[in-house]
């Protein structure tokens, strides 16, 4: 079964997203240059794909850079503040959409679980990392990881 | 002309809810289709729907289904926005009764022109 997603392919998905819900314009996100950068005070948000084929994919980024995309998706002023709900929401909706924009590229994934955004990420016991794809938004770390279940679907 | 725009995200219902109050609709939301139909039956029919697939308690397709079983509900116009993108889950949600489909993510332009091949934007707005 193959689980290749390739990083090119996350990575169009990602600028699509961030064009149309976030910036309105293309070229504020781009690959990261060099090593995956580490991320302070990070915050993830994930989706799980369900199916023949399951995994999750993860959203990762400074909880001060989740503010920002919560408010430029919710299309608040630089200063206002962002609630803890709205920030969950917000930055959740986006792992939704970039989760099923990456699940519409893997073979027999048939279900997207809701999203869901923590400060840790919950283990999936026995999935493996296929892909992990730093990012630059306006100059501040974004990562995407894809996890697989290499064991089948079933759960 | 009303809208009831259905999606577990506050987020994207303040977004969708935007662009179509600013094409002269007026909103109410709902969190999954439940909700949905809880609104449908106290308000009445509306003119539009715009569903997401995804949701907790009853999932748009589900939804769907339901309306249009509904004979009362028959001129309602049901358009999913979803990032449900394969095409074999679009077909589903075509042959369940949606009128149109819209995969997140969009942008205004996007959905505005969905409206437009329903007829749904006002004449001045198309100009």
């Amino acid at each position: 079964m193959s689980t290749d997603v390739a990083t090119d392919q996350v990575l169009l998905i990602a600028r699509d997203v961030f064009a149309s819900m976030i910036d309105g314009e293309d070229g504020h996100l781009n690959a990261w240059e060099g090593e995956t950068p580490a991320v302070e005070e990070p915050v993830h948000a994930w989706v799980d794909l369900f199916g023949e084929l399951s995994g999750r994919a993860v959203l990762t980024t400074a909880t001060a850079t989740a503010h920002d995309l919560a408010r430029a998706l919710l299309g608040l002023p630089a200063d206002e503040e962002v609630s803890h709900e709205d920030l969950v929401d917000a930055f959740g909706e986006l792992a939704n959409v970039v989760g099923g924009n990456i699940k519409a590229l893997m073979p027999d994934a048939a279900k997207l679980g809701l999203p869901a955004v923590a400060d840790t990420v919950p283990l999936l016991e026995g999935a493996l990392r296929v892909q992990e794809l730093a990012l630059s938004w306006r100059g501040r770390p974004i990562v995407v990881e894809l996890w697989v279940l290499l064991t089948g679907g079933g759960q | 002309m009303r809208a009831l725009v259905v999606d577990d995200s506050r987020t994207m219902r303040r977004i969708v809810a935007n662009v179509l109050e600013g094409l002269g609709f007026s909103t109410t939301q709902a969190a999954d289709g439940q909700e949905a139909l809880d609104a449908l039956q106290q308000e009445g029919a509306v003119d539009l729907v715009t569903v997401d697939w995804n949701m907790p308690v009853m999932d748009g397709l589900e939804l769907v289904t339901h309306v249009r079983k509904n004979r009362e509900w028959r001129g309602v116009t049901l358009m999913m926005v979803t990032t449900e993108a394969e095409q074999s889950q679009i077909v589903r949600a075509l042959a369940a009764g949606a009128h149109e489909y819209l995969i997140k993510p969009f942008t205004a332009e996007e959905l505005r022109a969905k409206l437009d091949l329903l007829g749904l934007v006002p004449v001045e707005e198309t100009a």
